[in-house]
């Protein structure tokens, strides 16, 4: 039985991964179309993809949403977190409640939302409609991540501040925020990632004035297809994949997760 | 101690968090309903106006179809998805806890992954000159290789594999902190471990296993990319028909109006799925 379980995590570990072995080796072959294995090495899609001013471009932009809006998101959901802490009042719970709404919705009704809400406002094709869309949107994964590290504040430290007459700004800034800090580091992280990776949303707020990455590798892959796109790609699964292993370093993700191993 | 300040304090902050969601999040899915009572205007964006008209397009015969064709498809996959993660999650939480962070990066990292990346990735595996095709061939065990996508079976693996992380990410930590007494005493009465599984294992998360069919059934509903390059466009679901009227035909009204219908059905879903879940608890 022992056997069975070990070939089955193989199996689905391999189907996780062979996509991406390979789209690697498309961004590393010397052909122009998609050959795999390749015939030769070459690393022209990827100087392309760094060089090229119009992926540059929509590499900037990508990272520049990504982080203002996991800016957002973190400040919302520790917001929301912080006053649903301090008062436990039937608004702060309704507020945190609809903050989990934008995750329940399949995406494309957030999208065409936000695509006429923009352009009635008259934002339509201004970077910061995207941003603020994302920030708002994915503001359920800081909102769920930092909850749990409220939770993991005890009363104790905060009364003893309180008893030392420190006010309600210093135990923020000396007590609660040292204590919550890697949960809202873990949560700027994933929304950082998940809209860097996001493409219904952006493309439907301003996809033509705005391109992101994940719209560029779209529009190539449907309107004439180069290499380049497995290079952004793999540029992509590289992004992620660093982020998270930093994240590991940083916080326990294995208990954030809720393992019960050592407990 | 400042008293006024403690009370106005947490309601200001509160309330500016409020606004933030109640202006960006609720307001625009309000205007919604709203633009798909208008008139579509081929010259404008559309024409303020009172009617159902737009409603009354999703009736005939083209939208229905495709609408029943979009819960089909999600529908099946959800379950599929559900079928083969609830063994793994089980399975990794098992392991040691190096083996369960590789695969929570591995899982995390998935979720986290564009569907444009992954539907990109599939596209390739699934062509002729390279991936599955080609491999079968070079092995001998197909003469005449084309490629295997567009098809159904594409779009299907695409949707499986975008859900596949989410749901096990979803249900990992209660699979993790489960109490294991119960299956531990059976195994140590001699039950085979397939009878454990679905004598003990399989009862005790029925409510959240279907709690979490339905949200993803939801969440695969709305997907966008994995049915334009990997279906064909007869397998094409009701998010790429509204993204085809808004965008493609401008008619924002109509698009508008079908978007309204899939929020109908996702809230009556999502209210399903809390009435089980609380039944539980009850």
């Amino acid at each position: 039985m022992i056997g069975l379980r070990t070939i089955y995590l193989w199996l689905i570990a391999a189907l996780l991964i062979a996509p991406f072995v390979v789209v690697f080796g498309v961004s590393v072959g010397a052909s122009k179309t998609i050959a795999f294995p390749p015939d030769a090495l070459s690393a022209e899609w990827y100087t392309e993809l760094l060089t090229e001013p119009e992926w540059l471009l929509a590499i900037g932009r990508s990272l520049l949403i990504a982080i203002l809006a996991a800016l957002i998101s973190v400040i919302l959901a520790l917001a929301v977190n912080y006053v649903l802490w301090r008062t436990k009042s039937g608004f702060a719970k309704m507020t945190f409640a609809l903050g989990l709404g934008p995750f329940l919705l399949p995406p494309i009704i957030l999208a065409l939302g936000a695509s006429l809400f923009w352009a009635e406002v008259g934002w339509y094709g201004r970077i910061e409609a995207t941003i603020i869309s994302h920030g708002v949107f994915f503001v359920t994964i800081p909102l769920v991540i930092i909850a749990r590290g409220f939770a993991a504040l005890t009363d104790d430290v905060v009364e003893a501040a309180q008893t030392m007459g420190a006010t309600p700004v210093q135990i923020f800034r000396t007590v609660v925020f040292p204590l919550i800090a890697p949960y809202v580091l873990t949560g700027f992280a994933l929304v950082a990632i998940i809209s860097v990776n996001e493409y219904l949303i952006s493309n439907m707020i301003s996809g033509f004035v705005v391109e992101t990455l994940p719209i560029k590798i779209f529009n190539n892959v449907r309107y004439g297809y180069s290499p380049v796109v497995a290079a952004a790609s793999m540029l992509f699964v590289g992004l992620t994949v660093t982020v998270l292993l930093i994240l590991s370093r940083v916080t326990d993700l294995v208990a954030l997760f809720g393992s019960s191993k050592d407990s | 101690m400042n008293v006024a300040r403690i009370i106005t304090g947490p309601n200001l902050i509160g309330s500016l968090a409020f606004a933030t969601l109640a202006i960006f999040f609720v307001i625009p899915l309000f205007f919604m309903v709203v633009v798909s009572f208008y008139q579509a205007d081929p010259m404008a964006f559309y024409r303020v106006d009172f009617v159902w008209e737009n409603y009354a397009k999703f009736f005939s015969n083209f939208y229905y179809k495709v609408s029943l064709r979009s819960l089909w498809s999600s529908a099946l996959s959800a379950a599929i998805v559900v079928a083969l993660a609830f063994p793994l999650v089980l399975f990794v939480s098992d392991l040691s806890r190096r083996a369960q962070m590789f695969w929570i990066i591995l899982l995390l990292a998935l979720m986290c992954l564009s569907e444009v990346i992954i539907g990109f990735a599939w596209l390739i595996l699934m062509s002729q000159s390279a991936g599955v095709p080609a491999f079968l061939e070079w092995i001998g065990l197909w003469d005449n290789p084309r490629s295997l996508s567009p098809s159904f079976g594409a779009m299907m693996i695409g949707l499986v594999f975008l859900g596949f992380s989410i749901v096990s990410l979803i249900l990992y930590p209660s699979v993790a902190r489960r109490d294991r007494s119960v299956e531990e005493a059976a195994v140590t009465l001699g039950t085979p471990p397939a009878l454990v599984f679905f004598k003990v294992l399989l009862p005790t998360f029925r409510t959240s296993l279907i709690s979490v069919t339905l949200t993803t059934f939801v969440y695969l509903l709305g997907v966008f990319v994995m049915p334009t390059m990997l279906g064909r466009p007869s397998d094409w679901t009701m998010t790429v028909i509204i993204s085809d009227k808004a965008l493609g035909d401008a008619n924002l009204p109509l698009g508008a109006a079908l978007t309204v219908v899939m929020l109908i059905v996702t809230a009556i879903i999502l209210a399903l799925s809390a009435l089980i879940t609380r039944e539980r608890r009850a």
